[in-house]
């Protein structure tokens, strides 16, 4: 793992989230409000052809945001966050988010980096961020 | 055409009922636990302070609590089962905080159709719009779910 205070394109910085337990998708279903069956109930995964239960995918996407806030500290601002489900993430899985500066507008202090959440080397997520990395513009 | 698990398109372009979401700080301590994340500005409203919040802040993906009271008629028919996360954007014109109190819209957008080496599958694109009470748009939240068809099947990818 890198230091935060990612600058120039290329820096890098990663966080490891995990394993993820049964428990830790009750509590995200509970807190999120998703409560399709799929992710907490196995026979009801099986029957769906799942082969058990997968995690939210938008628990891994909360893991990508965790580390853009790591990496570019708790005072940045993110402005646009996008990321695409490539593979699920299932229990007893430990999940690596890497973010990856591409470019740094010098204006406005915007900051574009790349996201990927791994498992044991298989892409579960691609994303991309925009941050503004200190409190800027948005207030 | 008719199976009751097939998606209506004659109802893209509309949207659901609006509804008032509250930002509530218990919601947003609990939604960062269950993500495991401790960062203070989560927690701590006078630490947020201090780093320029006005109070303590939502996580980048809180947005995707923001549910409509009943589930959307485009959604409604279909089999849960089938559904996977597909992509999710947020973008934001400023943090959303606790006491926060925002309209909600959710839109339903359009369906594509994908064809992948597991099956075929659509892509159900919906845009959440979020605003404040004097109308300004907060953040703009696209779900994109994937309908998976009958015959695809992900079981072979379970890890053991």
């Amino acid at each position: 793992m890198t230091r935060a205070g990612l600058h120039k394109p290329g820096d890098t910085f990663s966080i490891r989230r995990g394993p993820i337990t049964t428990t830790q998708l009750v509590m995200y279903a509970g807190a999120s409000g998703d409560f399709n069956r799929i992710h907490y109930d196995h026979p009801f995964a099986v029957e769906k052809g799942l082969g058990g239960v997968i995690a939210h995918g938008m628990l891994t996407m909360a893991f990508a945001a965790s580390c853009v806030l790591e990496a570019f500290g708790p005072a940045s601002r993110i402005s646009n966050i996008e990321a695409r489900f490539t593979s699920p993430v299932r229990v007893g899985d430990v999940v690596e988010v890497t973010a990856i500066v591409v470019e740094r507008a010098a204006a406005d202090d915007l900051i574009e980096a790349t996201l990927t959440a791994e498992v044991d080397g298989r892409v579960v997520l691609r994303g991309v961020v925009e941050v503004a990395s200190a409190a800027g513009p948005m207030s | 055409m008719s199976d009751r698990a097939d998606i209506d398109r004659s109802l893209i372009g509309s949207s659901a009922a609006p509804f008032a979401v509250e930002v509530e700080k218990g919601a947003i301590r609990r939604f960062a636990e269950a993500i495991g994340d401790t960062a203070a500005i989560y927690f701590d409203e006078a630490f947020a302070r201090s780093l320029g919040y006005q109070g303590i802040v939502a996580p980048p993906t809180f947005p995707t609590t923001f549910r409509p009271p009943s589930k959307p008629a485009w959604i409604l028919r279909l089999d849960e089962g089938r559904f996977l996360a597909g992509e999710q954007g947020y973008r934001y014109q400023r943090p959303i905080y606790a006491g926060d109190r925002l309209q909600c819209e959710l839109r339903f957008t359009d369906v594509q159709d994908k064809r992948s080496s597991k099956g075929s599958m659509e892509l159900i694109i919906q845009d959440l719009i979020v605003t404040s009470p004097s109308g300004d748009v907060v953040c703009v939240n696209r779900r994109v779910v994937i309908y998976r068809g009958l015959s695809t099947n992900l079981a072979r990818e379970a890890s053991s």
